[in-house]
């Protein structure tokens, strides 16, 4: 599972370099809370460099605006869901989440939330898993750490590689 | 060290509260109304999202090795992979791995070239500029690499020098023991001026010349009239 490898890297990254007491437990709050892969490695440097929450907010606007775009192709879906289930799909709308729900084609909307739950449901218990044994292996076990940093940039590569290829289909 | 915990929860706080905020911006939208995106807003989106996303690969190769080949080489192969095989994990590993790779088998000695450090007796002079190894100031938060670049074994004494108008505010000095000791560098000293005698007299060659006089900074960066610029550098534990 990709998430759980992802994930993996990011609680390695954290424990490495954030430079924060009990980095387990703080990956498993980011992993929680943010269920943003691109953020869980941005976020390291800012924790370790103790960056200003502005600098925080601008960065996370920034690399998650995307998500913005995702909830409108989930609108007509998810009518109808109850409130508080709704919310956690919302607040789960990653990248390869987003993709899986639009990849389903069931028409029925009963099996359809139930599916996009499921969806969601594994996919966060994955991340929060690979994340907290990640951190776990980094702060245990001496991993060569020097020159880890580039996973995030090669993270920002590949959606961007991604989103060109779109852009040229769509538009070139 | 209660406080950092807080700034980091803080750090979190700010960055879920966006992320759900984002996440959440077309149910509140278009609450109820279960319409179809707009078409100006998706044109809008593909063209912010790969502008945003660019800016940020620009961004984050300031925090690698940018001065060297390595990090374009494994850049180009994150890409190649990623339009070949389509496999985002592939593509992140494998530049990650051969980034690694590249680093500790090709630049250990180009990295910080122009640094001098004796790895015999390693010394790092506190100013109120800053913090600097040899003649040239580095940020602090690079020395334990520094260190690791030229074999600096993490049971080796390090000599954290105090500048005599440095002597009022050793909180950034601790704080950076602190980050040595975070990464395995136990065993740095603080040497004021009424200490440092014994200690700068043997270490001659490697005390900059500048150390009696702190004003005399080195040419690398001029002190700032005050001679009281903050270091920047926030101390993760003490």
């Amino acid at each position: 599972m990709g998430y759980t490898t992802m994930g993996f890297a990011a609680g390695v990254l954290l424990s490495v370099k954030g430079d924060v007491p009990c980095a387990p437990a703080w990956s498993f709050v980011i992993a929680a809370l943010l269920v943003s892969g691109t953020m869980s490695f941005a976020i390291v440097p800012a924790m370790a460099a103790s960056e200003s929450f502005l600098a925080v907010a601008l960065l996370t606007l920034g690399i998650n605006f995307r998500y913005a775009l995702y909830g409108f192709s989930m609108l007509a879906k998810w009518k109808g869901i109850p409130v508080l289930q709704k919310w956690f799909l919302v607040h789960s709308l990653a990248d390869e989440i987003y993709a899986l729900d639009l990849a389903c084609t069931i028409k029925d909307p009963l099996k359809n939330r139930l599916y996009c739950l499921f969806n969601h449901g594994f996919c966060v218990g994955y991340w929060v898993l690979g994340s907290v044994s990640g951190s776990i292996a980094g702060s245990a076990l001496p991993i060569p750490s020097r020159g880890i940093e580039f996973a995030m940039v090669a993270l920002f590569l590949v959606i961007f590689t991604d989103q060109m290829k779109g852009f040229l289909r769509h538009h070139g | 060290m209660a406080e950092d915990i807080l700034h980091t929860a803080g750090i979190v706080a700010v960055a879920w509260a966006v992320t759900f905020g984002l996440r959440s911006l077309p149910f509140l939208l278009f609450a109820g109304r279960g319409r179809d995106v707009p078409p100006s807003v998706e044109r809008f989106g593909s063209i912010i999202s790969p502008v945003i996303i660019a800016g940020l690969i620009v961004y984050s190769y300031s925090a690698l090795e940018w001065r060297t080949a390595w990090p374009y080489i494994a850049g180009v192969l994150v890409v190649a992979l990623q339009l070949w095989r389509r496999n985002a994990l592939l593509s992140i590993i494998a530049g990650t791995v051969v980034y690694m790779c590249l680093l500790s088998a090709g630049c250990a000695s180009n990295d910080y070239g122009d640094i001098v450090l004796d790895a015999a007796h390693p010394s790092i002079r506190y100013s109120a500029q800053g913090f600097l190894i040899g003649e040239r100031y580095v940020d602090p938060r690079r020395v334990p690499s520094i260190l690791k670049s030229y074999d600096v074994p993490t049971d080796r004494v390090i000599h954290i020098l105090v500048d005599e108008e440095s002597e009022r505010d050793l909180k950034p000095a601790r704080a950076f023991m602190g980050l040595l000791a975070h990464n395995g560098y136990r065993r740095s000293v603080l040497v004021t001026k009424k200490r440092a005698e014994s200690h700068v007299k043997s270490e001659e060659d490697v005390t900059p010349p500048a150390r009696g006089n702190p004003l005399a900074a080195p040419s690398s960066r001029r002190a700032s009239p005050s001679g009281k610029r903050k270091i920047r550098y926030k101390g993760a534990s003490e």
